[in-house]
């Protein structure tokens, strides 16, 4: 079980992410924002971010730090929010998100004095380079950990799968995948768009899998998390973490119309108003 | 440079690039303990068998997972190691070109890949076993630098060069066994610094890859028939040493670019991009696989199908003076 100290830091954190992800997602006016995936995913990120991650938003490349790669990269504002609330970008860095000249992108571009190891967006690669950077710490003899964020949609891409092979064969279990399993990708649902047993075909690829019912329960997640990078078994790692699409905003929630789009006043009004009561 | 290179050019000049590629990294491997290779399946055949076996820990098989060796070796690298990525260049920049211009061009790393058998030379296996197009898919990712090298003792230097250089480099081999010797003795290779192989004030042969045997062939012929030329070893690709164009532009009445590649993208096509802002720079004929796919034939037939031997050249270089 995660300590009750660090699932309250979590769960107080998160709730300020899920304010920061309405405040710039809506800050960014008609060029919109990826809320439902980012707000899948805020448990996740939150921690790893203030639970597990070995990490200084003051020493942001220090050599022994745990590395976080988010693959599904569309879903931004759930990193943005972190680097955020942890001191590694400034509010007013948080305000210029999808700006003219932000160097706060829709996707994450790399930028390791703010904490973003690896652009992505570009689905899957973020996973691919993730193995990578593993398995330069085996060659290296380095003990950190490589977690990397992952989407349910994002596994039709067939370089995840090239990678899921590689991570196997070179038995990196120093890398802690986690899918942010919505169930919702950009144009349906993932049943109705490419309908697979995601934990069969992890299993079959040779992983260490894991499945959390709630992966929106910081309690829950903490704990996968923490099992996970304790354990030296030769494999590499996955959580299946099956959450809620737009989790805490009500109109939001497992919905097939907030994958991206810009946000006007009232559902801002009704977003704030949800989270206020929450 | 490593000395042991001198000793074995004959040897890699009667084996072809694959051995001068494979025989350098083994000797880079040495030289820098950060160094390591990958490969998609192709060890022996990338002649990686001598470097697996001594350095097991430094050299990676992904498998054949043209996508995945990108994607894996941009990891490493961002982790402070020197991959160097071999791949056949007919499936290599093609197939993972969405992955080396996000994970290598915009991240900016250190990666090499190589891309052997580039152009026609696997001419029996026919057209998917061609790298017509390789330069152009690579040519217009930022960040990357395009290597053509044109000989053993070229692809061994510049293989050192890219160990040394910043950023993503991608590297084309050409020559296959029996490819000549052009640089016997060391001599100064610079990443974006082109080599005036031969002095000449009428056609200038500006090359990539092994051509430059043709080239130099080429301009025996017209020379023979009082043409003064001179031939451009323009190795790098990207960038292009526009310092060397602009005395080529000024001092000769005809450029022919001579590449196995297509004529779109390739060296013809950078060199007519930056001739484009170039004011009273001479006619440009582009020396090529041209824009087609080919018939099928051992490598001497398809040279000779698209006018790219010594004496093809020399005619070319004739009628456009």
């Amino acid at each position: 079980m995660a300590n009750t100290e660090t699932v309250d830091l979590v769960e107080e954190k998160a709730a300020l992410m899920r304010r920061d992800v309405i405040e710039m997602g809506y800050a960014a006016g008609g060029r919109g924002a990826h809320f439902g995936p980012a707000l899948s995913s805020i448990e996740i990120v939150a921690s790893l971010f203030f639970g597990v991650m070995n990490n200084d938003p003051k020493n942001p490349t220090m050599a022994d730090r745990d590395r976080f790669v988010q693959s599904k990269g569309h879903a931004c504002l759930a990193l943005y929010s972190a680097l955020g609330e942890a001191g590694y970008i400034t509010e007013e860095q948080m305000a210029t998100f999808k700006g003219d000249g932000s160097f706060l992108a829709g996707h994450p571009t790399r930028n390791p004095q703010y904490g973003i190891e690896v652009s992505s967006g570009s689905l899957g690669n973020g996973f691919a380079v993730a193995c990578g950077m593993a398995k330069a710490a085996k060659v290296k003899g380095e003990g950190h950990k490589v977690f990397c964020l992952v989407g349910d949609g994002e596994c039709n891409e067939g370089v995840i799968w090239e990678a899921a092979m590689n991570a196997v064969k070179y038995k990196l279990d120093n890398l802690i995948a986690i899918i942010d399993r919505n169930f919702v990708q950009l144009a349906g649902t993932t049943k109705d768009i490419m309908d697979v047993d995601v934990e069969a075909l992890w299993r079959a690829a040779g992983w260490d899998v894991l499945v959390i019912e709630d992966g929106n329960d910081a309690s829950s997640v903490l704990e996968a998390l923490e099992g996970m990078k304790d354990s030296s078994n030769g494999k590499p790692h996955m959580i299946i973490a099956n959450t809620t699409k737009g989790k805490g905003i009500s109109f939001m929630e497992g919905s097939l119309n907030w994958h991206a789009r810009p946000m006007n006043k009232d559902q801002y009004e009704q977003a704030v108003a949800d989270l206020e009561n929450a | 440079m490593n000395k042991a290179a001198l000793d074995k050019l004959q040897e890699w000049s009667e084996k072809g690039h694959r051995s001068a590629q494979g025989d350098t990294l083994v000797m880079l491997a040495a030289d820098y303990p950060e160094m390591v290779a990958l490969s998609a399946d192709l060890t022996p055949t990338a002649r990686l068998v001598e470097f697996k076996d001594t350095y097991p820990d430094r050299f990676f098989d992904v498998g054949i997972a043209e996508q995945n060796l990108i994607d894996f070796s941009a990891g490493l690298a961002l982790e402070g190691l020197r991959p160097f990525a071999v791949g056949l260049a007919a499936m290599v920049p093609m197939r993972p070109a969405e992955q080396m211009r996000a994970a290598l061009g915009y991240m900016n790393v250190n990666v090499t890949v190589i891309g052997i058998e580039a152009g026609v030379r696997f001419g029996p296996l026919g057209n998917t076993h061609y790298a017509m197009d390789d330069i152009a898919v690579v040519r217009a990712i930022p960040n990357f630098t395009v290597i053509a090298p044109s000989d053993p003792l070229s692809t061994h230097k510049a293989l050192y060069a890219c160990i040394e250089h910043e950023g993503p480099v991608y590297m084309r081999l050409t020559g296959g066994p029996g490819y000549p010797v052009m640089y016997p003795e060391d001599f100064d290779f610079q990443i974006g610094k082109a080599i005036e192989y031969r002095t000449g004030s009428d056609v200038a042969f500006v090359s990539s890859g092994s051509l430059l045997s043709d080239a130099v062939g080429a301009a025996d012929i017209l020379e023979s028939k009082g043409i003064s030329t001179r031939v451009v070893d323009m190795h790098t690709v990207k960038p292009l040493d526009t310092e060397m164009l602009d005395k080529v532009f000024s001092e000769n009445a005809l450029v022919v670019t001579v590449e196995e590649h297509s004529s779109i993208g390739g060296l013809g096509g950078a060199v007519a991009e930056y001739k484009a802002g170039v004011a009273d720079a001479p006619k440009q004929v582009i020396a090529s696989l041209g824009d087609k796919f080919q018939k099928l034939g051992d490598h001497a037939f398809l040279m000779k199908e698209n006018g790219l031997t010594a004496p093809d050249l020399a005619a070319l270089a004739e009628t456009n003076l």
